[in-house]
């Protein structure tokens, strides 16, 4: 086998979560490529939790769709997971015997597992490390047994963990693994499914979430201060920043409220630092006035909005794709804010980088747009070559235009050079007001008409960045598929799954989600007469928004569902083939005369 | 409350005390100018036209003393600074009003050169310096001159009809 | 006179920019900014080292009649964007000024916060106890009782007591002003900056336009009361929190409370942690290398 997917799930006390840490540490470490999403109930403590963790000796774009393998710490806990762990009759369904259910009697509906296991998980670490709780331990080396992942790997994680508290507690943990292990061998799967090895380049690959990449990202694009709140699911970018930033001559600011987090990011901006502020939805609309500030005061500014379900408190710990609308046009006045999607953890590093220079050479605020599950998946990710990346800074004015000078000065590319306090003749008056070149205020009609035209214009030559766009397949093919954010991930697989079946489809997935692309959209749907936008908002955002901007064939249709309703690669080809198969001219019939 | 501060005028010297009257008189010609500006940008012209004539006034004044002042000391280092005084020829910041008539306008300049008198009045009596003295005394009959000019012009004004502005004006605007 | 050895470096003329003020003609800001230029060349410090952050109101147009980097955000959001400066770049002197509004109604949440910081800056407000700019409605100084365009028959709240309740936020200097004493409140305003920590300086500055006929600069200067003429202690907190209940009902002008051994400040805390965690830093393209699975 080369692609595993195994899902987990139980009481928050079942260390089911701290299981699939180890699971996907360990293989990382032999050099697979994995995914870990979790998933939980709304307790902070004590409520049910899961895990999904897929590993593969391939590169993987997403966590996967149905489980090769169930662990069920108990039944009631993992049904609460519903779409979310779905299990078929090739799913190896692993499960606590102590639940007292007949293995042909597991509550699963519609679906007849072929190979079920009660497993007495509990007696085993009972047996083996004199506790009951090294359950988590147990599942371990069922799963090493079975699947034959890397006992060494796991061993030296379990050391790594338990060390801290002595050599007694690693050696209960190993022969609670060991006893698992054993008991899977004993128990042989009908169809033996062992993992193949990884390529070797153990101790070389990283294992990080989307909000951990994002915020190293930040301090390698030379950001030195951070202002936020607290806010599920970004949150951790904060938590990065407050242990790393100040080695780096920055600092942080956990705010009052989101609004005094990016007044304070933006503070930090006037002052000629790089500055960030992160949120979600609810803190999104609170930041939206200030947002608007920095983009008539034209100050750079990053400002990253980790989706989850809405709107208002919604779903706090699920991903949803439903503020584009917000990100792109919630301001009041004539705004244009770039705004960019990650799609994978690796990729937020290049967002993110791209979002600094983007706000720093066009001084204007950005908005990474991440998802919850991209910020808070863990994923084996391969070393980055930091030294293919430039770093952009603002355009300081010369000494020359120091001599006079004039903050919001008319220029070529629309972009006027910005002085900060401290820089000897730079001083000007920012504002939220309408200004003149100089930063005075005005009333003026025609001033405002001029300005607002220099902030439009500066951001012109975005629209033709074809690197902020992927576009894969044959280039004239008839069949679209488009999609953004974590969805991309599940579309690339779909399209590798479409190509190979023989469907001619190309794939789009802007990273440039506003502004639209109007070209680049253009040229793609150009030979396009049929395909499906994927994505997971109740309304089709994207869609709706290339209707706004693009003449999109009429055959191109929007799939999408509500957010934490995650959309299946099996799914998205289907609806290839249905837009596929519309596309079939229906045969002539001759008629009779 | 005290209107000149960390001066001395015990001990003040010639030189010192003509400094002194440049400043004052550059700090009445500034805040006239202001209340002109002011007043212009909130169409009030004859109270800007006063005020920028008092501005001229004042303008001479410090000329004419900085002439005295380089004449018997060239350009010896000046050690009395505007952080020392406030408000003595000067009118004061709060008096004007938008739309306020030119009588008002004049009214606030005499009520400036009555309290410049008064300045120099009190200190006349501090000083022990000669020469300083007979300067304060100078200056305090101009100041009596200047609510003269004031008066008279004051007295040629044609008399003020009964209506009140605040009766006729538009509202406020909101910014 | 004796010769001081060193002349002042600026002037308050430097600090004044070829703007002119659009303030109502009398207004009680016009003292206040004159006070400011004072303040400002008594301390010493270059314009361009000057950060100056307002929010929205008559009095929040007061940085652009300055020569220092001037910033007029939005509505009740100085405060924020003020501390964001100043944690960017501790070298500058970062002053805060805007109305009772923008202070005590739209941005009152973010007052306590500054204050239990304690990020070195100055927080002047321009209190008239009234909504000037948007043409005479309620402000939140506005005394119970007062009949405005949104309380026609009289409000019915209490006002709030800027002085009280900063004090009570563990603010470590808290003194209120007045334009009709130009010269007392530059000295206020001075040893506000010079004081290490949040300072805050209430202005009782007059409406002209909207406030009482019988209380502007002119009544103010009759109705002063020095708290140095009677004898007030700043270094005694419980004192201060008593005259300060006086609020509303008399004007007492100077410091009420000035904290005699300052704690370090916020932005001093930050760099001491930026000094020893500096060696720590790995290259910024090495960051990652936390994460490599080993």
């Amino acid at each position: 086998m080369d692609d595993l997917v195994i899902g987990m799930a139980g009481s928050g006390g079942d260390g089911i979560v701290s299981a699939g840490e180890s699971l996907i540490a360990a293989a990382a470490y032999e050099g697979y490529h994995a995914m870990m999403t979790k998933s939980f109930g709304s307790q902070v403590r004590g409520g049910e939790s899961s895990c999904r963790v897929r590993l593969s000796t391939r590169r993987v774009h997403n966590p996967g769709s149905t489980l090769d393998v169930a662990v069920a710490l108990n039944w009631e806990d993992f049904l609460r997971f519903g779409a979310e762990l779905p299990v078929s009759g090739s799913t190896v369904v692993i499960y606590e015997s102590r639940t007292g259910v007949a293995p042909d009697k597991i509550p699963l509906v519609g679906v007849a597992p072929k190979e079920v296991f009660a497993v007495p998980i509990s007696d085993i670490a009972k047996q083996a490390a004199g506790t009951e709780k090294a359950k988590n331990t147990v599942v371990l080396g069922l799963i090493a047994g079975w699947f034959g992942i890397a006992r060494e790997a796991i061993l030296r994680g379990l050391r790594k963990k338990f060390i801290k508290k002595g050599e007694e507690l690693v050696a209960s943990n190993e022969r609670a693994f060991t006893m698992g292990e054993q008991w899977a061998r004993e128990h042989p799967l009908q169809t033996p499914r062992m993992m193949d090895k990884a390529a070797s380049h153990a101790g070389k690959k990283m294992l990080i979430d989307g909000n951990d990449m994002c915020a190293a990202a930040a301090i390698f694009s030379g950001c030195q201060f951070f202002g936020g709140y607290p806010i599920t699911p970004s949150t951790e970018i904060m938590q990065f920043f407050t242990r790393e930033v100040w080695k780096y001559g920055g600092a942080v600011l956990q705010a009052e409220d989101e609004i005094a987090g990016v007044g304070a990011a933006l503070g930090a901006s006037i002052a000629g630092k790089k500055a960030m502020t992160a949120t979600s939805g609810p803190g999104l609309s609170l930041k939206t006035e200030i947002m608007g500030l920095a983009s008539i005061a034209e100050l750079p500014l990053v400002i990253v909005d980790v989706q989850r379900g809405g709107p208002s408190t919604g779903l706090p710990t699920k991903p949803e794709q439903a503020d584009l609308f917000a990100a792109a046009f919630s301001a009041h006045g004539d705004v244009l804010r770039p705004v960019l999607a990650p799609t994978s953890v690796a990729d937020t590093f290049d967002i993110t980088v791209e979002a600094f220079n983007l706000a720093e050479k066009y001084q204007t605020p950005v908005l990474i747009l991440s998802d919850q599950e991209v910020a808070q998946r863990k994923e084996t990710v391969d070393p980055i070559d930091t030294a293919r990346f430039t770093v952009i800074d603002r355009k300081l004015p010369t000494e020359a235009e120091l001599k006079d000078y004039h903050r919001f000065k008319l220029t070529e590319d629309h972009v006027s050079p910005i002085s900060h306090p401290g820089m000897k003749g730079g001083n000007y008056q920012g504002a939220g007001i309408e200004h003149n070149e100089s930063g005075n205020p005005t009333a003026s009609g025609k001033m405002h008409a001029t300005m607002n035209d220099k902030r439009f214009k500066k951001l012109k030559p975005l629209q033709r960045r074809r690197d902020l766009h992927r576009i894969e397949g044959n280039p004239s093919a008839p069949l679209a598929l488009v999609a953004w954010g974590s969805v991309a991930g599940v579309a690339k697989e779909a399209f590798d799954r479409a190509v190979a079946e023989g469907l001619d489809v190309k794939l789009f997935v802007p990273l440039l989600v506003w502004p639209i692309a109007e070209e680049i959209y253009r040229d793609f749907f150009a030979s396009v007469k049929g395909g499906i936008v994927a994505e997971l908002s109740h309304q089709g955002q994207l869609y709706r928004m290339l209707r706004m901007y693009v003449d999109v064939p009429a055959g191109v249709t929007s799939f999408c569902r509500s957010g934490a309703n995650p959309i299946q690669p099996l799914e998205v080809v289907a609806k290839l083939r249905e837009a596929s198969m519309a596309l079939q001219t229906p045969p002539q019939i001759p008629s009779e005369e | 409350m005290d209107k000149t501060r960390k001066i001395d005028f015990a001990t003040i010297g010639l030189r010192d005390a003509l400094d002194l009257a440049v400043l004052i008189e550059e700090e009445a010609k500034e805040r006239y100018e202001e209340f002109a500006d002011s007043m212009e940008k909130h169409h009030t012209p004859a109270a800007a036209k006063f005020f920028r004539f008092m501005r001229g006034i004042e303008e001479l004044h410090e000329a004419k003393l900085k002439g005295q002042r380089s004449e018997l000391f060239g350009d010896a280092r000046r050690v009395v600074t505007r952080e020392m005084i406030y408000d003595i020829e000067a009118p004061e910041t709060g008096e004007p009003r938008t739309h306020m008539t030119a009588r008002a306008a004049l009214e606030i300049a005499l009520g400036a050169e009555t309290k410049a008198r008064a300045f120099f009045e009190q200190a006349i009596e501090r000083v022990k310096d000669s020469s300083v003295g007979s300067l304060f005394e100078e200056l305090r009959d101009e100041e009596i001159e200047h609510q003269e000019l004031v008066r008279k012009m004051i007295a040629k004004l044609p008399p003020e009809d009964a209506g009140d502005i605040r009766d006729y004006e538009d509202p406020p605007v909101t910014l | 006179m004796k010769e001081p050895t060193v002349l002042p470096t600026y002037q308050a003329k430097d600090f004044k920019s070829e703007l002119k003020p659009i303030w109502c003609p009398g207004c009680g800001d016009f003292g206040v900014l004159q006070a400011i230029y004072r303040a400002l060349a008594a301390v010493g410090r270059a314009p361009h080292e000057i950060a100056f952050v307002s929010g929205i109101g008559c009095s929040s147009r007061i940085p652009g009649y300055t020569t220092a980097y001037g910033f007029n955000s939005v509505h009740g959001r100085a405060l924020p964007i003020a501390q964001g400066i100043k944690l960017a770049n501790p070298d500058l002197l970062v002053l805060v000024a805007g109305g009772d509004g923008d202070g005590f109604s739209i941005g009152g949440g973010h007052v306590p916060h500054a204050i239990r910081r304690n990020i070195d800056l100055t927080y002047i407000v321009m209190d008239n106890q009234i909504y000037g700019l948007t043409k005479g409605q309620l402000s939140p100084t506005s005394p119970k009782g007062l009949h405005t365009v949104t309380s026609d028959l009289g409000s019915l709240e209490e006002p709030v007591n800027p002085l009280l309740y900063t004090l009570a936020y563990g603010a470590g200097f808290v003194a209120q002003g007045t334009p009709a004493d130009m010269a007392g409140l530059a000295d206020i305003i001075e040893e506000a900056i010079r004081y290490p920590g949040f300072s805050l300086v209430n202005v009782q500055s007059p409406c002209v336009t909207f406030g009482e006929d019988d209380n502007q600069v002119k009544a103010h200067r009759a109705a002063m009361k020095p708290l140095s003429s009677i004898g007030h202690d700043p270094t005694n907190r419980i004192a201060a929190m008593d005259l300060a209940q006086q609020y509303g009902k008399a004007l007492h002008t100077g410091v009420f409370f000035k904290n005699p051994s300052p704690p370090p400040t916020y932005d001093a805390l930050v760099r001491e942690r930026q000094r020893s965690l500096a060696e720590k830093a790995v290259p910024r393209e090495r960051l990652l290398d936390m994460f490599v699975q080993k």
